[in-house]
């Protein structure tokens, strides 16, 4: 007689699970769903854990944000010819999110490496780790998001009900990045140099996309700077934070991204789920 | 095959064929198949990589065979690799939460069980410390309390009673015990063959890959 406490799980596996259990990948992301309270718990104590001994703790990532868009700001806006009050806001908020994307993407090379023990040895769902990074970074997100909106409110930049627009973006930018972090986990656990790439190209990305600056800023070349993949990512947050909703392009480009995205990435993880724990 | 490989196929465990360019193939596991049920205490023993670990992972559902079937029921616990799951820096009770958790638990659960766990380890205040500060023995003490008090219906344990102490040998056998009598599967991997003949009722020895069940008077 199995005992009281024993999860059903396995039992759904067998019968429930049968015809999806050919797909490793799927199969794997579904159980991913039941394990919502290892990947909760796993983010909320590595954002603890981090900051233990510290006094200030996730504060230091506020600090940093403020001081980043202070000392940039005012000296920026007049380098770039624009008016302060528009532009602090918008590099504040591209910091902000640029902190966000590079921060995942960055982290995703080594996400199954760093995990390594707990691939190793436990029989959890591969999939709880690039949930578990998301999950992270957003809170890291909130954390620094008091300070645009105290700038926006010092400032005088709009904040109207166009503003919680972003909340709907930053969902449709999540899932995008979800698949990201998956992919390149996937790639970067196999080829440890995807590790050194990311390294390498994310600071030329920082540049050349609309981060410190916004696409409308540039007199000849703002279509070019769509072909960016970032520059979506961005301004699907960014247009609703400033106050105007996002050009409808944007929304169906991170649409085909997620369909696109997502098709790839479960084909590779169907087939390469059950390397993984020999790769790390 | 050259003298080079000949000599490493014969101390080696698993074995190690086509040298064709750069990629070697090892067969950790050849055509190994059993049928375990609740009250089975398998002990397995075999040389230094004959491929005990990855049976026992192969069981867990960490490594996925490349031809056959793993059919499992129940619930898993593994103390596979010391430390697994634990995070060095937290302190015990914290490790108590965070092992329970990546086994499946809820909090409420473990919170429940925390006492249990605690009069088991005997470690006393040194679950307030971070884990870091603790002996391999210590460790592994708090790791099979955490792995057994989940209430596993499979419970697999690789080579981790070495670095135990006598008393804590005998709970760990009266807690061992009791497992088994809540009637579950258990398979334990060791060196140790008297051990292995005080938890075990089958025996399987494994060899360069190869599974054997034998008797308990053949070890």
């Amino acid at each position: 007689m199995p005992s009281p406490l024993s999860r059903p799980t396995n039992d759904i596996y067998t019968t429930l699970m049968l015809p999806i259990s050919r797909f490793a990948g799927i199969a794997d992301i579904v159980q991913t769903f039941q394990c919502y309270r290892i990947i909760t718990f796993m983010a909320f104590s590595d954002v603890k854990a981090r900051y233990k001994r510290s006094v200030l703790g996730p504060l230091w990532l506020t600090l940093g944000t403020a001081g980043g868009s202070a000392g940039l700001g005012f000296i920026w806006s007049e380098l770039f010819r624009v008016d302060a009050t528009t532009f602090v806001p918008t590099l504040t908020a591209g910091l902000i999110l640029w902190q966000f994307i590079s921060g995942i993407i960055t982290e995703s090379t080594v996400l199954f490496s760093r995990q390594a023990s707990i691939i190793r040895n436990l029989s959890l769902p591969l999939a709880i780790h690039p949930a578990q990074l998301l999950l992270r970074h957003l809170i890291n997100l909130a954390h620094n998001a008091p300070v645009f909106f105290i700038v926006a409110l010092a400032l005088g930049s709009p904040l109207t009900l166009t503003t919680l627009l972003a909340l709907p973006g930053l969902l449709l930018l999540t899932l995008n990045l979800l698949w990201l972090a998956l992919f390149i986990g996937l790639i970067g656990a196999r080829f440890r140099d995807i590790e050194y790439l990311v390294a390498m190209v994310m600071p030329l990305f920082m540049l050349i996309s609309p981060v410190f600056f916004r696409p409308n800023y540039l007199p000849f070349s703002e279509h070019i700077i769509w072909f960016n993949p970032f520059s979506h990512f961005i301004e699907i947050v960014r247009f609703p934070l400033l106050g105007s909703t996002p050009p409808i392009f944007v929304v169906e480009i991170h649409l085909a991204m997620l369909v696109v995205g997502w098709g790839v990435t479960l084909w590779l993880f169907n087939r390469q789920h059950h390397r993984v724990a020999f790769w790390v | 095959m050259s003298l080079r490989n000949q000599l490493v196929r014969i101390s080696t465990g698993g074995r190690i064929e086509n040298e064709a360019g750069q990629i070697h193939v090892v067969t950790a596991l050849n055509e190994v198949s059993f049928k375990l049920q609740d009250g089975d205490a398998i002990g397995l023993i075999g040389h230094n990589g004959a491929g005990k670990s990855t049976l026992l992972r192969t069981m867990a559902g960490v490594y996925h065979p490349v031809s056959g079937n793993v059919i499992r029921q129940g619930r898993v616990a593994t103390v596979l690799e010391l430390g697994a799951g634990m995070d060095t820096e937290l302190s015990g009770y914290e490790n108590i939460i965070r092992m329970g958790i990546l086994m499946g638990l809820s909090l409420t659960e473990i919170r429940s069980k925390t006492e249990e766990v605690e009069n088991f380890t005997q470690l006393g205040d040194f679950l307030q410390l971070p884990v870091r500060t603790y002996s391999s023995g210590m460790a592994t003490r708090l790791m099979f309390a955490v792995a057994t008090s989940t209430e596993p219906d499979i419970l697999l344990v690789d080579e981790v009673f070495g670095t135990g102490d006598a008393e804590f040998q005998i709970k760990a056998k009266e807690r061992m015990e009791a497992l088994i009598k809540s009637v579950g599967i258990f398979v334990f991997a060791s060196h140790n063959h008297e051990l292995v003949r005080q938890y075990c009722n089958r025996f399987f020895r494994l060899e360069h890959g190869n599974l054997l069940e034998i008797d308990a008077n053949a070890i």
